[in-house]
């Protein structure tokens, strides 16, 4: 096919996409973000003491996470993705919509946001968490960082990080050695050490050298548990 | 994420090498295609320093079991872990005629090739260069060739990829073989635009070289050019980068840019009249 053949075809091809490109929404391709989730659901190793979600967050600090909403949109399917307050979700790995090239969309300006897998530390329901399980959660963790970037194998767990709420009363976290219990301290700060967004409270608990006996005890349920890597 | 979302609309060093896109997980039964079409710049023939103008038809097709085509390349991806991907592959080598090289597909992703497309009938433009592509002329014809090995690519991080990819069957006989050693880096400048920078070299054996850069006793007496036994060894060294804007779910607009520098005894065959070639392309695929 010769170049000046060619022309009309790529013009009408133009044409037609110019079409798409102008009907409004922001949005990222759901097949995208399938591909990156889908590997913790195959990944093999250990995982019952974490989780995977899917993340929206402000790029930058300036701009407010309220009122961010996700939504999954495609020829048959439409969802509302709720979004909980460190901007998680929980991602549904439909074929349906993965067939359909269904459309995730957000109702900011995406330039604005970053999205990502975000894999985090499973809430206990009664608050009471072993030293020792915390740090096999926080292993697991890392593993899987490592099996998705190899560059992570000279990382190693310290500690991990319980975010809660920035507004209302302090967080009651205390760490249990025996019969003697000591308030951790709570600092404002990110609920995951790449996040711009600082609005949390949050109290880290870095695991003893040697491995001691010893329980975390929270009073309130934390919105995320994070496992700290260096 | 970054380099799972990247790599899917990310790519380059593909215009003469065969390698592969990354790994697409998907639901059983699914696929991931793209198909489109634009043009293409680039130099008559390795060497040359005619240009040519043509439509570059684009094509990838990923399957939920592993199976890829890629421009006219094809292949399989074996493993499940993200961080390396390697499998067997095939491509199709470019022919040569007095002309030319023939014509190309595109990839849209990292390292998608461009291959041999089926040729229409001589055009009136194929015609005019063969005028004006006088090193080839009494040159003897080189057929396109199926070419079959594998590929190994390893991440060294989830942005910067390091490609492996060897081929054999290429040559007049037969019996050419050609590795293709890279690495690429991508970055995401915004949310529907990736950027891929690429580096790599191309080692050839004897007989690849001596098919594509080599003059026959024979071929000197009807073309005119220098009889030339050329050895193997470095081919080429590439330069590359792909940007690749998604502008609606369905729609990519991708365009490539490679600067190729000839090297050793490929650059000193009496073929080569210009060993540094650029080569750029630019696409509209549809994802379905």
């Amino acid at each position: 096919m010769s170049s000046s053949r060619a022309l009309p075809l790529i013009l009408v091809l133009l044409l037609a996409a110019g079409r798409v490109a102008a009907e409004p929404g922001e949005w990222v391709s759901y097949r995208d973000a399938y591909r990156a989730m889908v590997v913790f659901e195959k990944y093999g190793k250990p995982k019952n003491l974490i989780q995977n979600h899917y993340q929206v967050m402000p790029k930058d600090r300036g701009v407010p996470a309220e009122g961010l909403q996700l939504a999954l949109n495609s020829k048959s399917l439409q969802l509302k993705l709720p979004l909980d307050a460190t901007g998680r979700a929980v991602f549904p790995l439909l074929k349906t919509a993965y067939d359909e090239n269904a459309e995730l969309v957000l109702n900011r300006k995406i330039s604005q946001l970053v999205l990502r897998p975000r894999v985090s530390i499973v809430v206990r329901p009664d608050g009471v968490y072993e030293a020792a399980e915390l740090q096999a959660a926080c292993e697991q963790a890392l593993n899987y960082q490592r099996f998705v970037d190899a560059s992570a194998h000279a990382k190693k767990c310290v500690g991990v990080r319980f975010a809660f709420a920035g507004k209302g009363e302090l967080p009651g976290v205390k760490l249990r050695k025996g019969d003697a219990e000591q308030a951790l301290p709570v600092l404002p700060g990110a609920a995951f050490a790449d996040d711009p967004n600082q609005a949390f409270l949050t109290v880290t608990y870095r695991f003893a050298q040697p491995a001691a006996r010893e329980q975390v005890v929270t009073r309130d349920a934390p919105l995320a548990i994070a496992a700290l890597f260096e | 994420m970054e380099k799972l979302l990247a790599l899917t609309l990310a790519g380059l060093c593909g215009t003469v090498s065969a390698q592969t896109p990354a790994t697409n997980l998907m639901p059983d039964g699914s696929h991931d295609m793209y198909i489109g079409l634009g043009a293409v710049s680039a130099p008559a023939y390795e060497g040359a320093r005619e240009r040519r103008r043509s439509a570059l038809p684009v094509l990838q097709m990923e399957w939920s079991n592993g199976i890829f085509v890629s421009g006219l390349s094809a292949g399989m991806h074996l493993s499940r872990q993200p961080s390396m991907e390697f499998g067997p592959l095939l491509a199709v080598q470019r022919g040569r005629s007095e002309s030319g090289s023939s014509r190309a597909v595109g990839g849209v992703e990292a390292g998608s090739g461009e291959f041999d497309l089926v040729l229409p009938a001589p055009d009136l433009e194929a015609k005019k260069a063969q005028a004006e592509v006088g090193r080839l002329s009494g040159m003897n014809d080189i057929g396109r060739r199926l070419e079959a090995g594998g590929f190994f690519n390893y991440y060294l991080t989830p942005q910067l990829r390091l490609t492996n990819s060897l081929l054999a069957g290429s040559a007049k006989e037969r019996n050419g073989a050609r590795w293709n050693l890279g690495v690429q880096y991508i970055v995401r400048p915004g949310a529907h635009h990736s950027l891929a920078l690429a580096a790599g070299l191309t080692l050839v054996n004897r007989h690849y070289n001596e098919t594509y850069f080599g003059v026959t006793p024979e071929e000197e007496m009807s073309s005119g050019n220098r009889a030339y036994a050329p050895s193997g060894g470095l081919k080429d060294v590439l330069l590359g980068a792909r940007w690749n804007f998604a502008f609606a779910p369905a729609w990519i607009l991708t365009s490539a840019l490679q600067f190729a520098r000839l090297q050793a005894s490929a650059k000193d065959s009496p073929l080569v009249e210009r060993p540094s070639n650029l080569t750029v392309s630019t696409a509209l695929a549809y994802r379905f």
